[in-house]
C-alpha cells in the first residue's frame, strides 16, 4: 500500500461515524535496516501548517498552544493499530469526545453557537 | 416514475437557480452594447457548465466524495491550498455582489438606498441557512426562481429576428469597442460557469446518498436544466437588445436602467417581475454561495458538515456560513456600487477557473475515483477549450479595463 497516496489527506471518522478530521500527518518509525514503519496519524492544524513548511509549523504550535493551553502545543495523535478500516473514509477506534480535537468546535459551540436563538 | 420525479424536480431547481446577478446584468449589458452578437458567449459558457455539472454528480455518486474532498486527498493539502483559496475568495466577490443584486432590487421596490439593505439581507439570508434544511433550501427557494422565466416571456413577445439571433450564437469578432467586447464575452463565461455551482451540486448529491443508479438522472439534469437555464440568459440578452436599442442605449452602468427593460412589454407589472425575478434569483444565490463557502472549508478540513444539522452539532460549519455572509455584506453596506463589482467578480471567476477546474478534470480521468466512468475525449476537450479561453480572454483583457483602455 502507498501510505502517502492511500491516507494521508483522507477523511478520518471516529467509531460512532463522526467527522473527525483528515490525516493531516503521518508518524514514522525509521528502523535502521528495514522499511520505515508507519506508528500514527496526525490530526489539526499544527501537523497542517508543518506541511507547510518548519516556521508555519513553529508558529501554529506557539498560537495553539497560547489559545488552547499545553495540550494543544503537539498535533493530535491517533496510534496507527486505532485504524480499522481504510477505504472510502479511515475508520478509527476511538470516540473523538474523548480526545482534545473537537476542543475549538466545543468551545465555539458552548460560549457562540448556543447563545445565538435557534441552535437547535 | 419515483426518477421521473426526480429528474423534473432536478431540472425545475437548476432552471429557477440558474439566473443570478452575474447572468442577468452580463447577458443586460452584452444586448445593450452588442445587440446579439454576443449570445455565442452564452451558449459557449452553458455547454461548458453541463459538461461541469454532470462531471461534478458523476464524481459524487461514483466515487462517493464531494470534488473539494478529491482534490484534497488526490494532490495533498499543500496543492489543495491553491484552489481552496482562490475559490473562497471568488465566492466572497459573488456572494457581495448576490447581495448587492438583492439590496438593488429592494431600492428599486422601496427608495431606499441599497446600501441600506446589505447587512438586512445578510441576515435574513443567515436566517434560512440557520433554521432551513438543505431540501427547504434548494428545492423552495429554486421553485420561486421560476419567475425568472418571465424573461423567456417576453423575448418570445417582442418576436425577434430568430435568425438573427441563431446568427449570434456564432463567435464573431466585433467592429467596434473590441475591449469591450472581449471583456463582456469573459464577464458572461464567469457568470455562466461559476465553481461554486458544480461545487455545490457535487455537495448535494453527497447529501441527497446518490448512488450510482443516479448517473442516468444526473445526466438529464445537468443537460436539461442547464441549458434551460441558459435559455433565461439569452432570453435578459435578447430582450435588453430589443428593448433597449430604440432608446439609444448602449451602455448599461447605471443600476436604475434595468428594470426598464421588461417595462414596454409588460407595462408596470414588467416592473415588478423584474425586482422580484431580480430579487428572489440573488437571494437563492446568496443561500447557496454562503452554502458552499462552510461546504468548502468543512470537507477541506474533514469538519462535520451537513445543512439538515443543527447549527449546535455543526459548530464550525455554521460559523464559516456566518462569518462568511457577514464579511460579503460589508462592501455593499459600504457604497461600493453593486454593478461594477458584479462584472468584475465574474471576469475573475474565468481568470479563477483553472484553477478549480484542471484538478477537478484530472480526478474525472481518474480511475481510483471514477472507475469505468471516466470522463471521454469529448467532455475533457470541450472544458479545456472553454477554460482555456476564458482564462486567456480574462488575464488579456482585466488589466485593459482596469487601466482605462478602449
Amino acid at each position: 500500500m502507498d501510505l502517502v497516496r492511500d491516507v494521508l489527506d483522507k477523511q478520518v471518522i471516529d467509531r460512532e461515524q463522526v467527522k473527525i478530521g483528515k490525516v493531516d500527518g503521518l508518524v514514522a518509525e525509521l528502523r535502521p535496516g528495514k522499511p520505515p514503519r508507519i506508528v500514527a496519524i496526525e490530526l489539526g492544524s499544527i501537523a497542517l501548517a508543518r506541511r507547510l513548511g518548519a516556521r508555519p509549523g513553529r508558529w501554529m504550535a506557539g498560537l495553539s498552544a497560547r489559545l488552547g493551553g499545553k495540550r494543544h502545543s503537539e498535533p493530535h495523535r491517533i496510534a496507527w493499530n486505532k485504524v480499522r478500516d481504510i477505504g472510502i473514509d479511515i475508520e478509527v477506534d476511538i470516540d473523538v469526545r474523548e480526545t482534545a480535537i473537537f476542543c475549538w468546535q466545543n468551545w465555539l459551540r458552548d460560549h457562540v453557537v448556543s447563545r445565538i436563538p435557534g441552535a437547535g | 416514475m419515483k426518477k421521473v420525479l426526480e429528474i423534473s424536480l432536478g431540472v425545475v431547481t437548476s432552471v429557477g437557480g440558474f439566473l443570478e446577478v452575474g447572468s442577468l446584468t452580463t447577458a443586460v449589458q452584452a444586448g445593450a452594447a452588442f445587440h446579439f452578437q454576443l449570445i455565442w458567449a452564452i451558449v459557449l459558457g452553458t455547454i461548458c457548465i453541463v459538461f461541469l455539472v454532470e462531471m461534478a454528480g458523476r464524481f459524487a455518486a461514483v466515487s462517493h466524495h464531494t470534488i473539494a474532498d478529491g482534490i484534497r486527498e488526490r494532490f495533498g493539502f499543500n496543492a489543495f491550498l491553491w484552489p481552496l483559496l482562490a475559490v473562497l475568495l471568488v465566492n466572497l466577490l459573488v456572494m457581495s455582489a448576490e447581495i448587492g443584486g438583492v439590496a438593488i432590487a429592494l431600492e428599486l421596490a422601496t427608495g431606499i438606498g441599497f446600501h441600506w439593505w446589505a447587512l438586512l439581507v445578510a441576515l435574513l439570508a443567515w436566517v434560512f441557512l440557520w433554521k432551513g434544511t438543505f431540501g427547504f433550501i434548494e428545492k423552495g427557494v429554486s421553485m420561486l426562481g421560476l419567475v425568472t422565466l418571465c424573461f423567456v416571456v417576453g423575448a418570445v413577445m417582442l418576436k425577434p429576428g430568430w435568425g438573427q439571433v441563431a446568427a449570434g450564437a456564432i463567435l464573431t469578432v466585433p467592429d467596434h469597442d473590441a475591449t469591450n467586447y472581449w471583456f463582456m464575452a469573459v464577464s458572461i463565461l464567469g457568470a455562466s460557469i461559476s465553481p461554486y455551482l458544480f461545487m455545490f451540486y457535487s455537495s448535494g448529491a453527497i447529501e441527497d446518498r446518490w448512488d450510482e443508479s443516479y448517473l442516468g438522472a444526473n445526466r438529464a439534469i445537468a443537460a436539461m436544466g442547464m441549458s434551460f437555464g441558459g435559455t433565461i440568459s439569452v432570453s435578459v440578452l435578447i430582450v435588453a437588445a430589443l428593448v433597449l436599442a430604440p432608446h439609444r442605449i448602449d451602455q448599461v452602468y447605471d443600476y436604475h436602467q434595468l428594470p426598464l427593460i421588461l417595462f414596454p412589454i409588460f407595462g408596470f407589472w414588467g416592473f415588478v417581475l423584474f425586482i422580484a425575478s431580480l430579487g428572489i434569483a440573488c437571494f437563492g444565490a446568496v443561500l447557496e454561495v454562503g452554502l458552499q463557502q462552510a461546504y468548502l472549508v468543512a470537507q477541506g478540513f474533514g469538519w462535520t458538515w451537513g445543512e439538515d444539522q443543527k447549527p449546535r452539532d455543526n459548530p464550525g460549519f455554521s460559523t464559516v456560513y456566518t462569518v462568511a455572509l457577514f464579511l460579503s455584506a460589508l462592501p455593499i453596506a459600504a457604497g461600493v456600487d453593486p454593478l461594477k463589482l458584479t462584472i468584475f467578480s465574474m471576469a475573475l471567476t474565468a481568470a479563477s477557473l483553472p484553477l478549480s477546474v484542471i484538478p477537478f478534470l484530472f480526478l474525472m480521468n481518474d480511475k481510483r475515483y471514477v472507475g469505468k466512468h471516466r470522463n471521454g475525449m469529448i467532455s475533457n476537450a470541450a472544458v479545456i477549450f472553454v477554460i482555456a479561453l476564458g482564462f486567456v480572454l480574462a488575464i488579456v483583457t482585466i488589466p485593459l479595463q482596469i487601466f482605462g483602455g478602449t
